[in-house]
């Protein structure tokens, strides 16, 4: 039987590929646990854990990527369903406009966001409070591209036109269409958006940096510079938590595609 | 007594005009059919009954309250859609209950009430079942019991039955006309089958290019039709072109035969055809009866019943034959004689 045949060339790359992802990781993954010498430890995750300023920016940085999703999802589910719904050929320029984060460098983009907010008459770089604001709005911005994609293909899937005019016709205004109708359907999209966006927050560097914020890539960067065996253990901390993400986001989406295929 | 009025109703989506002049008044539980071609404004005029699109011009009434520029949410006018459009994200008993759910009716009503319409359409055991998991058939019935869950004033469906396969439109056919004579509900569908139209309706609207060319029962819409269009849409007819000898009994002639059409309205010297449906023609001749003879061309088995072409002066026509056992049929290329009563044709004006 052909089809059984195996490809050589095909496992060639793929080992090469895996050897290109892996050993990298590997390697730091060694280097984190041999602190002490000629033992294998688990030292520089140790010291890395009682730090006070890790749980400091891991919290920050939670409760930030929290509030952007947040924020994302009343800013976006809204603003795509409109477009679906009243202006669906403004979607090449929305298609371009939420691609722009990944066009412009990041550093452009916050020095752009210092000039503007932190003079008068905004100047709300003066308080913790109001600065915390404009990293989420960074963040909001940053995120943008996942978030829109996820909840455009989750949109896509519905039919949201004859939806909304079921609904409509059964007595829905507005907001009962979305809350009751569009959004329940979106499940899935909005929780891989959201994972994506989380996963994005958590390893910002840039934006918090500059804006002298306490979050948890900054403290990373810190390290890197003054400790060896620490930010190699911090590495194997954020990898697990993005794998963490992703799997979360695998196992939501792999309960809800059957339904939402078959459910159209 | 009329129950929804649409008054010069107009629609235009920016230079192109889809619905013009549209007039029509359905009664308390009429089932009222709209029948045309692809693109003639059909779904334009449901939906602007629904409340999806607003006329250009005209007025929407219902009961004599005008509606025209209700928002659809407050119209309680149920829509069944093609689609079906079930939420997919709710049991088949939280679809039928949902509008209800948003009228804020108590718990305990709404259970009554879904029950009541899930028996309706004899779907009780499905209740808890979700839409993905219900054929298409089972789930545009839930569809129709979800619409009419709100006791809507009006029934509004867009062919319903057109993602069904054959059988089960059939069998859902009867189910809607069964349920909607039950609830004595006013109804507008909406189709492209003629055959659903003329089974279903108490009247039909039959419409072309955003304009009706005729409003009837369906034994009006069928044995005599307005204009061409109509006669040519709905069922099979031979057109055939004759010239007018006497305008006041109806004498024609056919090339070198001479005919007698049975309807003609007043003859003001523009091209007029002789409309004959093919079930009314039979082979052979008959005293006091319109006789012509052609040539065979072709014969065509449809099952129940065998269609023959024939070529009569240079023109095209068709009759319908049952397929009885003891049937005889002409064989290509012969010349047969054939007849149809003086009553069943009738003077068509030409249409350009
Ligand atoms: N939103 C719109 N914008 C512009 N033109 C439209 C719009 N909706 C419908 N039309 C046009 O109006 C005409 C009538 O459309 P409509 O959907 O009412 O036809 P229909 O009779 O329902 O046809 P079908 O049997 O194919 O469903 C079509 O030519 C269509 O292209
Ligand atoms: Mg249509």
């Amino acid at each position: 039987m052909k089809a059984q045949q195996i490809n050589w060339w095909a496992i060639f790359w793929i080992v090469l590929a895996a050897l290109y992802f892996l050993l990298p990781m590997y390697g730091t993954l060694d280097f984190s646990l041999r602190m002490e010498r000629n033992t294998i430890s688990l030292k520089a995750y140790e010291i890395v854990f009682a730090d006070p300023r890790f749980w400091r920016g891991f919290q920050y940085s939670t409760l930030m990527a929290l509030i952007t999703i947040v924020v994302s999802i009343i800013l976006f589910v809204p603003t795509v369903y409109w477009m679906y719904l009243k202006v669906p050929q403004a979607r090449p320029i929305m298609e371009i406009i939420t691609i722009l984060p990944f066009v412009i460098p990041t550093i452009v983009y916050v020095f752009g966001l210092i000039r503007t907010f932190s003079r008068p008459p905004f100047q709300l770089t003066l308080h913790a409070f109001t600065t915390d604001m404009l990293i989420v709005a960074g963040y909001v911005v940053i995120s943008m591209p996942f978030m829109f994609r996820a909840i455009d293909v989750g949109m896509r899937a519905l039919d949201v036109r004859t939806l909304t005019e079921a609904a409509q016709s059964l007595g829905s205004n507005w907001f009962q269409v979305l809350v009751y109708v569009i959004v329940p359907n979106l499940r899935v999209a909005i929780l891989s958006g959201a994972l994506i966006s989380f996963a994005t927050v958590m390893g910002e560097l840039i934006l918090a940096s500059f804006l002298v914020r306490p979050a948890l890539a900054p403290y990373m960067a810190l390290l890197g510079l003054t400790k060896a065996y620490e930010p190699a253990a911090l590495a194997i901390i954020s990898y697990a938590l993005t794998w963490f993400s992703l799997g979360l986001l695998q196992i939501v989406s792999q309960g809800g595609t059957t339904r939402q295929l078959t459910g159209r | 007594m009329t129950h929804l009025e649409l008054s010069h109703i107009r629609k235009a989506f920016g230079a192109a005009v889809v619905v013009e002049d549209f007039n029509l008044a359905v009664n308390q539980g009429e089932f009222i059919s709209f029948l045309g071609p692809s693109g003639c404004g059909k779904t334009t005029t449901l939906r602007m009954i629904a409340g999806f699109e607003l006329p250009t011009a005209g007025t929407i009434t219902i009961d004599g309250n005008d509606l025209t520029n209700t928002p659809p949410n407050k119209r309680n006018v149920g829509m069944v859609f093609q689609s079906y459009a079930l939420f997919p994200n709710m049991t088949v008993a939280h679809n039928v209950g949902y509008g209800l759910k948003i009228t804020s009716k108590s718990k305990a009503e709404i259970m009554q009430r879904v029950h009541e319409m899930l028996a309706l359409i004899q779907m009780e055991e499905f209740a808890q079942r979700y839409p993905f998991q219900l054929s298409g058939g089972q789930q545009q019935r839930v569809a129709l019991a979800r619409a009419l869950a709100i006791r809507p004033q009006l029934l509004l469906l867009d062919e319903p039955l057109s993602a069904l396969d054959a059988k089960i439109r059939l069998e859902l056919r009867h189910e809607i006309r069964r349920i909607q004579r039950q609830l004595g509900i006013t109804t507008i569908y909406v189709t492209h089958d003629q055959e659903e139209a003329l089974s279903l309706s108490d009247r039909i609207v039959v419409m072309s290019k955003g304009k009706i060319e005729q409003v009837g029962t369906p034994t009006e819409i069928y044995n005599a039709p307005a204009t061409e269009f109509v006669a040519r849409f709905v069922g099979h007819i031979n057109l055939l072109p004759v010239t007018v000898l006497n305008p006041t009994d109806g004498v024609i002639s056919l090339g070198r035969q001479t005919l007698r059409a049975g309807r003609f309205g007043k003859l003001n010297g523009r091209p007029v055809q002789l409309a004959v449906r093919p079930e009314e023609i039979n082979l052979g001749a008959k005293p006091d009866t319109n006789t012509l003879s052609g040539e065979v061309e072709s014969v065509t088995y449809l099952g129940s019943i065998v269609r023959i072409g024939l070529r009569i002066e240079h023109h095209p026509l068709s009759l319908d034959v049952f397929n009885e056992h003891t049937l005889k049929l002409p064989r290509i290329g012969e010349t047969h004689t054939i007849h149809f009563p003086v009553n069943a044709c009738w003077l068509i004006e030409k249409s350009d």
